[in-house]
């Protein structure tokens, strides 16, 4: 996806677009009146240009995965709305909900945690289709093995529980089960964190892969500015709960405006460097 | 101590739960009784109509519960029907010979379960830990029942020691020496019986908290210092692994009035135990309701004795 | 592994000695209920070996037990004939499970012989006997009072850590009340407030509600620490995402992570309650006269003379003794697997 067409989407509406949210966490210790507020969204606009791979960046705490789980549908904001492809999600009752949920899904951090230990791949994989009920039996199986060759993965390892599968396996294993519904919005929570730099590499190189295929939306959070700087079309900064600037990549990364844009960007002007010159040519 | 000050409101609410629980249940009570009298042919309907209205037992639930709590706050507990005294003189003689023979026995059991806890502790590994943990798997599968039973054939076998009761007929008779170890032959058989059922569980969690601390880093650096083993043993180790315990003391009091109650009625201890047994029977609600309130009071009062002991014992706590 | 031989070892032990109780009829010697007057309180028959004239034989045989003339109940063995011991004898008829018919048991002797294991009560009914169909109801009031238990506690366990918030503080709040209570008062006092005179059928089940309704409380606790990080788990919230209803979640997600502390607890809870019911009976609150429950049976030795006299009345505690013992072992053993299986 070039510049330019990623200039063209922009102008298209956006797929997902969020106004004015809000969410506030509140803890109170059990037999004190105390209260601790931590405000982990403020009155935050955002906006998801389709068909591309939006980055949401930001330091720990800045609310990047609660702005995620807003969008993935699996938290609900305080205040504000959400939309998904021109439709008013945050006031939608459980039908219309059900009914949204196999279009935007979510590949969480921590893959081992994100899939059921007990459970073989092929069961894990399932379980979207299982749930909606689109397939059953025999046919579950199948599609799972189908789905598991589109990611990478020997469809022999249909009966292996996660634990025997490496890391980047394992996300390879949650992406696949991200895609069983054929969602057209995918968030993708710090999901290449923790991994090896080449494992990194082959995960993101089938990431683009499935979204040429598949006209997939992406929403990358991430904390890695680099990685951010390879493939995002879009960027979004996060600070304290507030989206400070978002842009394309080159406006965001080349001309920053907001303070502390400038001040995430100097901290890995080295790395971003050092990467730049390894990958000539990379994804600009 | 805000601590403490928690804990006792906690368990003031937990005595109030306890007795609206109880007269939910007396109120849910298909019968009473006055029903086992009504059976009685000699005892006309209205004698009973007239005696039910007078204990106040046709009143509704709130009347009876609010006029139970105004007249505990008093001091007066209710009245026992089959004894025909008040709740009250009963109940406070039977409690003191429980709390005598339970605080005895958890001193008794506590005073051996430490300090061969600990030795078996430091003896880890060896044939003295095989043999603690084989002893004590055979003694817990060995129901209080049948311990209290076997001690008491022994006894009544032998005619070593008085079988059953507090004191010999001819107690007032005695001088009070005499009195005083005819009551303390009479202590011994029910102290051992609670000491044994009491004794295997503890020695294993004293056992275990120790092992676990003996672990630590600290105690291996007192070892490089050339501490001698005895005072690493109690002076260093044994206050760290102490917070555990005192813990499972506090829980362990449940299963010791339950315990007691048996060894009571068992050995014919007049305590709480068969005077709830009695009251079960016969149903004489109040001395049932007051006999569980005096269980639970213990039990509260022997919480938060934990707790000070954890206050006192263990610094951490006073951080919070 | 050693664990796994270790359940297996006490799994087969408790099973074995489940199987004789259940087999009562077949393994028993006499028919439980009937009634020696000849014989009240006749010490256990001695198997023999050896015999007249010192021959040994390979199978053991009995003497008949003769009242003694000076005392009362007094016997002595009459010398006279030898009763061998067979397997296989015709008996008194009677049904496993209410099902099946027979005259066969598993061993005995011919008349006038009779093979007292353990001894005879005041009745002169066969101890051993009645101490295999006391273990029917002993067992079985174990057994289904751990199910209420569990069931109860599974269900409050799960809603308390499911739906969280209010339900949660009042259900926990409610099972502290009855952990803090000693297990035998509230036993106690809750039974004091049911009727006392229904029928033998209904005492049963009375005592196996109250006993299983009691103990709700410690297996809710467990449960509900499980649900509540099973809830917490990333894949929790996955399967919401992908329109999971509550009850999807709580069949595939979190009640499989319950199994384990349902087994290990049910291992615990069983012997408990099998005391808890032998307690009750022993003191005349449970299940009393005819029926053989362990606990009526060893109430006999709240006599002064029974206690010192016939020791053997004693039989029925080593029959609980080692059901508690299995048990035990295997909930030991259960803990272990379970300890490991999370390593």
């Amino acid at each position: 996806m070039g510049t330019e067409a990623a200039t063209g989407s922009a102008v298209r509406s956006a797929l997902v677009e969020a106004r004015g949210l809000s969410k506030q966490y509140v803890q109170r210790s059990p037999f004190s009146r105390k209260r601790f507020v931590i405000d982990a969204l403020i009155d935050v606009d955002f906006r998801v240009a389709p068909t591309c791979l939006t980055a949401l960046v930001g330091e720990s705490g800045s609310g990047k995965s609660t702005l995620a789980g807003c969008l993935a549908l699996l938290e609900k904001p305080d205040r504000g709305g959400i939309w998904f492809a021109g439709n008013e999600v945050s006031g939608c009752g459980a039908r219309e909900l059900a009914a949204l949920r196999p279009r935007i899904q979510m590949v969480f951090q921590d893959s081992a945690g994100a899939l059921n230990p007990r459970l073989p791949a092929g069961q894990l994989i399932a379980e979207p289709l299982e749930i909606q009920g689109r397939e059953t039996g025999k046919n579950l199986r199948a599609r799972a093995c189908e789905l598991m060759e589109e990611v990478g993965l020997s469809a022999d390892w249909v009966d292996r529980r996660p634990l025997e599968f490496s890391g980047g396996q394992r996300q390879r294993l949650a992406l696949a089960r991200a895609l069983a519904l054929k969602p057209e919005f995918l968030i993708l929570d710090e999901s290449l964190s923790g991994l090896d730099l080449s494992t990194q590499a082959q995960i993101l190189n089938l990431l683009l892969d499935l979204q040429a295929r598949h006209a997939l939306t992406y929403l990358l959070v991430s904390h890695d500015l680099g990685l951010v700087g390879q493939v995002a079309d879009f960027v979004a900064v996060m600070h304290r709960g507030a989206v400070v600037e978002q842009g394309t990549r080159q406006d965001v990364f080349g001309r920053p405006a907001h303070p502390h844009t400038r001040q995430l960007l100097n901290s890995c002007r080295g790395i971003e460097s050092a990467f730049r010159s390894a990958r000539s040519g990379g994804r600009s | 101590m805000k601590y403490l000050e928690r804990r006792v409101v906690h368990g003031m609410l937990l005595l109030i739960a306890v007795s609206i629980l109880c007269f939910l249940f007396a109120d849910l009570a298909p019968g009473s009784f006055f029903d086992e009298m009504k059976l009685n042919p000699q005892i006309s309907s209205e004698t009973v109509a007239a005696l039910r209205s007078q204990y106040g037992l046709d009143q509704p639930l709130p009347v009876r519960y609010g006029r139970w709590v105004k007249s505990v706050l008093r001091g007066d507990l209710g009245y026992s029907f089959a004894y025909n005294t008040p709740v009250r003189s009963l109940l406070v003689i039977r409690a003191r010979n429980t709390l005598l023979l339970t605080t005895s026995a958890t001193l008794v059991a506590w005073l051996i379960a430490i300090p061969l806890g600990v030795w078996i502790a430091s003896r880890s590994g060896g044939w003295e830990e095989r043999l603690a943990m084989a002893g004590t798997s055979f003694f817990l599968s060995v129901p209080e029942l049948v311990v209290a039973l076997v001690l008491l054939y022994w006894v009544v076998r032998t005619h070593a020691l008085p079988a059953g009761g507090m004191m010999s007929v001819d107690f007032d008779d005695l001088g009070a020496w005499a009195k005083l170890c005819d009551l303390a032959a009479h202590f011994v058989v029910p102290v051992t019986v609670l000491v044994l059922a009491s004794l295997p569980i503890l020695i294993r969690h004293v056992r275990a908290s120790m092992v676990e601390v003996l672990g630590a880093q600290f105690i291996q650096a007192a070892r490089g210092h050339g501490i001698g083993r005895l005072r690493i043993l109690f002076h260093y180790a044994l206050p760290v692994a102490a917070n555990p315990l005192i813990s499972l003391f506090g829980l362990s009091l449940a299963g010791l009035l339950s315990s007691s109650l048996l060894v009571e009625v068992v050995m014919g201890w007049p305590g709480l135990g068969p005077l709830l047994l009695e009251a079960s029977i016969s149903r004489d609600v109040y001395v049932v309701v007051g006999a569980v309130m005096a269980s639970t009071l213990f039990m509260i009062l022997g919480g938060i004795l934990a707790d000070v002991m954890l206050v006192v014992v263990d610094p951490r706590v006073r951080v919070e | 592994m050693a664990s796994r031989r270790k359940i297996i070892v006490a799994v087969t032990f408790l099973l074995s000695l489940h199987g004789a109780i259940l087999l009562a009829g077949f393994v028993a010697p006499q028919d439980p209920a009937a009634q020696n007057r000849d014989f009240p309180f006749v010490p256990p028959t001695r198997l023999h070996f050896v015999g007249a004239g010192g021959r040994i034989h390979l199978r053991p045989f009995v003497y008949s037990w003769v009242a003694r003339p000076d005392g009362l109940y007094q016997y002595e063995e009459s010398r006279e004939h030898e009763f061998p011991v067979h397997l296989f004898v015709p008996g008194p008829r009677y049904q496993i499970a209410g099902v099946f018919t027979s005259h066969t048991h598993l061993f005995g002797v011919e008349r006038p012989a009779q093979l007292f294991l353990a001894g005879t009560d005041n009745y002169g009914r066969d101890q051993f006997s009645r101490i295999l169909f006391g273990g029917q109801i002993s067992l079985a009031a174990g057994l289904l009072a751990t199910a209420i238990s569990l069931f109860l506690g599974l269900c409050m366990g799960c809603v308390s850590g499911f739906y969280g918030k209010w339900m949660d503080e009042s259900a926990m709040r409610l099972a502290e009340l009855f952990l803090v209570l000693p297990w035998l008062y509230l036993l106690l006092a809750v039974r004091s407030f049911l009727p006392l005179h229904v029928s033998s059928g209904q005492t049963f089940l009375l005592l196996v509600a109250v006993i299983g309704t009691v103990g709700w409380a410690r297996p809710a606790r467990l449960i509900r620490g499980v649900v509540l990080s099973s809830r917490s788990r990333k894949y929790v919230l996955a399967s919401r995402g992908f329109g999971a209803s509550n009850a999807y979640i709580l069949r595939r997600h979190v009640l499989p992570h319950t199994y384990g502390i349902l087994l290990t607890q049910a291992a615990l809870l069983v012997p408990q309650y099998v005391i808890a019911e032998v307690t009750l009976s022993f003191f005349g609150l449970g299940l009393s006269e005819p029926m053989p429950s362990w606990g009526s049976l060893l109430a006999s030795l709240q006599q002064y003379n029974v206690l010192v006299s016939y020791w053997w009345m004693f039989a029925p505690a080593i029959a609980l003794v080692l059901v508690t013992i299995g048990y035990l072992s295997v909930a030991n053993a259960f803990h272990q697997q379970l300890q490991s299986d999370s390593i």
